[in-house]
């Protein structure tokens, strides 16, 4: 239900972006049809009319360099099957079946249309016409369209494209569409048989500097009878960009790995908040995550319903209001149930798993067993391409999500007065409460605090994991695991810790392979506790805090 | 390194520990005879406890030695290991097992082979029980020897944990504290035991009740900020300027 | 010092020997249709829940004696189970869909040409009984090694154990281990020559589960009524005294962790013919906790109380999920909550506590009050 109102929405955006295209296309064509001068142009219609395969390709090559603004609807036509010849005229025919002028676009009357026939076309010429339309539009003001016509070159191959790459090179400005105009180039003349081997050479070099996986494709498809040098050549280019590749997917492991770190951190921080604090072990934190999760759909639910424009602000309302709801959810539990229970962990640790089976199955009474639709905003949709990285804008915005909440913490722990209290509480409890503290009152802000981080996490975790009363399940091994290797009752630690293990996680998978990766690293924390059964940070943990 | 033999039982030199960068102990020197009781006083946080972790193996020196009957490199042992080789240690809260019987308490500290499956095979036989008796009569428990350690008041339970030490037979019993929160007629009863036992070991005391340290009539070590500020005689260490400044005030 | 069988002892054992007598009776001699009768999809279920005692019974002997919260020993309890099923696996032969004569079917499946080294051996019926047994024991020997020298105690120690079983359950979802991946291994055919599906087999395996359970709860009660018990609840209220004692309390853990893990491995190797499957399934986490709350609600440190907290509350979840199943979950909540807050001792615990106000003799409170709960 909620995935078909999303790609309603998604096709609407598109079909209006289409609609805008094709009522300013034809605009221009028209527009500049006033200043058409016959010459070269009209020579080069005539070639069309002739119904002769080589004709037609010298009067493609002829339009081209005619440079007549209405070449190109004119090959495109051709293209399209569509422009027609019959009494030395040519005719284009529209979508709704009416003919127009090729040359002046106005529309011709039923008798002349009635005798046309389509130029035909063979491989040869549909070649010219690929290169045709990829030269003319390489110079076009439009970004996107200049890729196209890059790609459509290199696709072609054709040498005739070489003048107008060369030309259109010389004054590109954006890098992603100049790399493919250099992907083109070297493409031509490693293709052509009688480019120099100087220029052979140099294509090669150029390939290799481009280094991406397109140049590693077209290096070992040299054309055969390469000679010898160039082989070798290319070869090392190959090499080098094999590295180079290697290099830069390393470094989108590493971006996998700290992506993961930050869904850590933001699991796992609220643990570190409870447990440090209160030595609480709260068994029902995932759940405050998936309560948060939750949190975020029905948020969207409603703003679907009654307010649709509100969606790309949807996760901004919700993040307050998970806020709020599992922190009152905590506060609740710890009123309830954990404060009978200080000093006595391992009984907490049961009695908040009750919690979380509890919360678990309430929600799954509510909402149903099944995955819930959680929508991302549009500007959290594509990615962001850094060299050879993509970085998905929604693992952006968690990373950076993540970051801020755990400065947001750390500033309130550090400057505000729950959170002097709240390290009073942590370092001596009754010399805590002999100052004046009310430490039960901290405990339960404390708790309260904790939970509803971990609601908020739940808001970014549901824009990249399934929205299921299983949500929390699958996040608390991992978040102890994180807290307990960090070290107790120190966020920094939390953050180390979650950084290794997501980063770990990552740089262990294309060897070990998921499963077995996380294997490896719930081995490797076990045995590190034994090394230091208080966690990475134990020992410093005043001097990191003060 | 090899220890050096020494006459003396308990030998350390030099030791230092910190703990996050604060020195607990500061180059702490200290040595106690075979059969000698020795007090320790001191100010809160002088390294009194931290000195007897050092000694039984629960803290573990940065710098310095400490040596036990001549041979045993303490620094490098376990607690439980170190028990075994005869330090005996009383903790200032009594520690005591409270879901065993008094018995029971007395029975497990009783020196014996300590393997679990000893441990699981082991009958208690005559002499054993001739010694409980013995225990239970010297730390006057004998008529709750079947009551529940929990049930016992605090002056009990100190009783109690100095039977459980007496049953280990070690050489050297370390004491913190044993007159805490007891009645005057239990602090005199107390001291009375702990001389009456260094007549056969040596007990070395922590206490902060000067009238408790007289009581007992031996010599005072002093600690401050992790070394020894004076030793001597009661009245000669009670006399020491810096004593006084740090300690006993004026 | 306590005896071995103490007047708790007498009577869990007389009550396991009446229903290896009545149950058996009831599904053969009583005629179908008379209140008596039992039928026959019952004696395997019942069966189970004996099975579910004793890995209470081993749950409870280190948690509610020793003090070690295991949140992992289910991951023993699977380990036995995988041990008994690659037994009957192996027992299946040819009689497999694919017929081959000596690979299981998924292997086969899985275009595996011989069998995994892991394999050899598990045809012999008294190899695959020491895998049942040195299996979980060896696992919880490293594990403890590692765990108990270096001192992780408390939650640290429990999360850790929950870590184990959760990465096991993992490693065990893996089609390339080896054992059968998300199905696990099923299809069992007959054990030592009997068929698993026969009636006389079922009484048979429900009788030999009545046993491992006695013989498991006189061997729990030799433990702890032993000088290695005391040392044991000893390390539970006090460690570090029992250290200074000049115990080395790492050594007395893993004994008992070790030999706590066999006794669920047993537990787990009876559960598997009986219910005809294992599966990664039984590694979950959250598996090990039910086991934990079973120990929790019977009453902990008194061994006959993991047993009437495992029947008293796998009766109930069977009862729940036939009947509304979706409450289930907020039943066993429920009881975890309500059991920590407000019967912290269990029914044996509270039921000793009623029998001592209405008697109050002073002498009694040596014997089983010694074995209480702690904390």
């Amino acid at each position: 239900m909620a995935a078909l109102i999303l790609n309603f929405w998604a096709h609407r955006m598109i079909s209006f972006r289409n609609a805008l295209r094709a009522l300013l296309g034809p605009l221009v064509v028209v527009g500049a049809l006033s200043s058409a001068h016959a010459g070269p142009y009209d020579d080069a219609l005539i070639k069309l009319t002739t119904d002769n395969y080589a004709d037609t390709d010298a009067g493609v090559a002829a339009l081209v360099e005619s440079g007549n603004p209405r070449a190109e609807a004119i090959i495109e036509a051709l293209r399209a099957g569509t422009l027609l010849y019959g009494d030395g005229k040519l005719a284009i025919r529209g979508p709704a079946g009416v003919a127009v002028d090729a040359t002046t676009a106005t529309p011709l009357v039923a008798s002349d249309a009635g005798s046309l026939k389509p130029v035909r076309v063979n491989n040869r010429v549909r070649r010219a016409v690929e290169a045709a339309l990829g030269s003319m539009t390489l110079l076009s003001p439009d970004q996107r369209r200049r890729l196209d016509a890059a790609a459509a070159v290199l696709r072609s191959r054709d040498a005739a494209a070489l003048p107008s790459l060369d030309k259109a090179l010389a004054q590109e400005k954006v890098e992603r569409v100049k790399i493919a105009m250099l992907e083109a180039r070297a493409a031509i003349i490693l293709n052509q048989p009688d480019s120099s081997p100087g220029d052979r050479l140099a294509a090669v070099a150029t390939l290799g500097n481009l280094g991406n996986q397109n140049a590693l494709a077209l290096l070992a498809n040299l054309p055969a009878g390469a000679s010898p040098e160039l082989t070798a050549a290319a070869r090392q280019a190959s090499e080098t960009i094999a590295a180079n590749l290697a290099l830069w997917n390393a470094a989108q492991n590493v971006w996998y790995g700290i992506s993961l770190g930050s869904v850590l951190l933001l699991a796992a921080i609220g643990l570190a908040i409870t447990f440090g604090t209160m030595g609480v072990i709260n068994m029902a934190h995932g759940e405050m995550v998936m309560i948060g999760a939750y949190t975020t759909f029905m948020v969207q639910e409603v703003i679907r319903n009654h307010a649709p424009g509100l969606f790309g602000a949807s996760l901004f309302i919700a993040l307050p209001l998970a806020f709020l709801i599992a922190g009152a959810i905590g506060i609740a539990i710890e009123r309830l149930v954990i404060r009978f229970l200080y000093g006595r962990p391992l009984e907490t640790l049961l009695a908040t798993w009750g919690l979380s089976l509890i919360l678990q199955q309430g929600v799954r009474t509510m909402f149903g067993p099944s995955n819930r639709e959680v929508g991302t905003p549009e500007w959290m949709s594509g990615a962001l391409q850094l060299g050879g990285l993509s970085l998905t804008y929604n693992r952006i915005a968690i990373v950076i999500f993540a970051f801020a909440v755990f400065a947001t913490l750390l500033l309130v722990l550090r400057y505000t007065s729950l959170g002097l209290y709240m390290r009073a509480v942590t370092q001596n409890r009754r010399m805590a409460g002999s100052v004046g503290i009310r430490t039960s009152r901290i405990d339960a802000l404390a708790f309260g605090l904790g939970s509803g981080v971990a609601g908020i996490a739940g808001v970014a975790l549901s824009q990249i994991d399934n929205v299921s009363p299983n949500l929390g399940q699958s996040y608390i091994i991992d978040s102890f695991m994180v807290v307990v290797f960090g070290g107790v009752g120190n966020l920094w630690g939390t953050l180390v810790g979650a950084m290794t293990l997501g980063v770990a996680n990552k740089l262990l998978e294309p060897f070990a392979g998921a499963v077995l990766g996380k294997i490896l690293l719930l081995v490797a924390i076990i045995l590190f506790i034994q090394r230091r059964p208080r966690g990475l940070f134990a020992l410093k943990g005043r001097a990191a805090e003060a | 390194m090899s220890a050096p033999t020494t006459p003396t039982l308990l030998y350390l030199d030099n030791v230092t520990v910190t703990f996050d960068g604060f020195r607990a102990l500061n180059a702490l020197s200290l040595a106690i005879d075979h059969h000698e009781m020795r007090a320790i006083i001191g100010p809160n946080g002088a390294g009194k406890t931290t000195m007897m972790d050092v000694i039984t193996g629960k803290a573990k020196p940065d710098d310095g030695q400490a040596v036990f009957d001549g041979s045993h490199d303490l620094t490098a042992l376990d607690e439980a290991t170190i028990a075994e080789l005869g330090i005996g240690r009383k903790f200032q809260t009594p520690t005591v097992f409270e879901h065993h019987t008094v018995e029971d308490n007395i029975l497990l500290a009783l020196k014996a082979d300590r393997r679990p499956f000893s441990a699981l095979l082991s009958r208690r036989d005559k002499v054993e029980r001739e010694r409980i008796d013995a225990l239970l009569e010297r730390v006057r428990l004998n008529r709750h020897r079947h009551r529940l350690a929990a049930e016992l008041s605090h002056g009990q339970k100190q009783w109690l944990e100095i039977g459980m030490l007496l049953a280990q037979e070690p050489k050297l019993l370390l004491v913190d504290e044993p007159a805490a929160g007891m009645t005057d007629q239990e602090t005199a009863d107390t001291a009375d035991l702990l001389r009456d036992i260094a007549k056969t070991r040596a007990v070395v005391v922590v206490e902060h009740d000067m009238t408790f340290v007289r009581d007992l009539g031996v010599k005072v070590t002093c600690l401050h900020e992790g070394s020894v500020l004076a030793e001597g005689p009661l009245d000669v260490v009670s006399a020491n300027e810096r004593v006084i400044e740090v300690y006993l005030g004026r | 010092m306590s005896t071995i069988i103490n007047r708790q002892a007498v009577v869990v054992l007389v009550l396991l020997a009446l229903a290896a007598i009545v149950i058996p009776a009831m599904n053969l001699a009583a005629a179908p249709g008379s209140v008596f009768h039992l039928s026959d999809h019952l004696v395997p279920l019942f069966g189970k829940y004996l099975c579910f005692a004793l890995l209470a019974l081993s749950v409870d002997l280190v948690w509610g004696f020793c003090g070690i919260l295991s949140l992992g020993h289910g991951a023993f309890f699977a380990l036995g189970g995988y041990a008994m099923g690659m037994y009957l696996m192996r027992q299946v032969g040819s009689r497999g869909v694919y017929a081959d004569p000596v690979l299981p079917d998924f292997m086969v499946f899985l275009n595996w040409k011989e069998l995994p080294w892991f394999w050899e051996g598990f045809n012999h019926f008294p190899y695959a009984l020491l895998m049942i047994l040195a299996v979980p024991g060896a696992l919880a020997f490293v594990f403890g090694w590692f765990a108990f020298r270096s001192r992780v105690t408390g939650v640290y120690l429990s999360i850790m154990t929950q870590a184990m079983t959760f990465a096991l359950m993992l490693a065990f979802f893996r089609n390339d281990m080896g054992f059968g991946g998300n199905n696990g291994l099923t299809d069992f055919k007959d054990i030592l020559g009997f068929s698993v599906q026969a009636k006389s087999t079922r009484i048979a395996l429900f009788v030999l589960s009545v046993a491992a359970l006695a013989a498991g709860y006189v061997l729990c009660r030799w433990v702890v009524s032993s000088k290695l018990g005391k040392v044991v609840v000893a390390i539970r209220d006090a460690e570090s005294r029992t250290r200074f004692l000049g115990y080395h309390v790492e050594q007395y853990k893993l004994v008992v962790f070790t030999l706590s893990a066999m006794l669920a491995g047993v537990a787990g190797a009876l559960y598997v013919p009986q219910v005809g499957i294992i599966n990664p399934g039984e590694f979950a986490p959250a598996n090990s906790i039910e086991a934990v709350i079973w120990v929790a609600v019977g009453g902990r440190g008194t061994l006959a109380g993991a047993i009437l907290g495992a029947l008293v509350v796998n009766a109930g979840k069977t009862w729940f999920t036939g009947a509304v199943p979706e409450y289930w979950l907020f039943a066993l909540g429920g009881l975890f909550v309500l059991v920590t807050l407000f019967m912290p001792t269990g029914i044996l615990g509270a039921a000793d506590k009623v029998w001592k106000r209405l008697r109050s003799r002073p002498e009694d409170t040596r014997g089983e009050l010694a074995s209480q709960a702690a904390e």
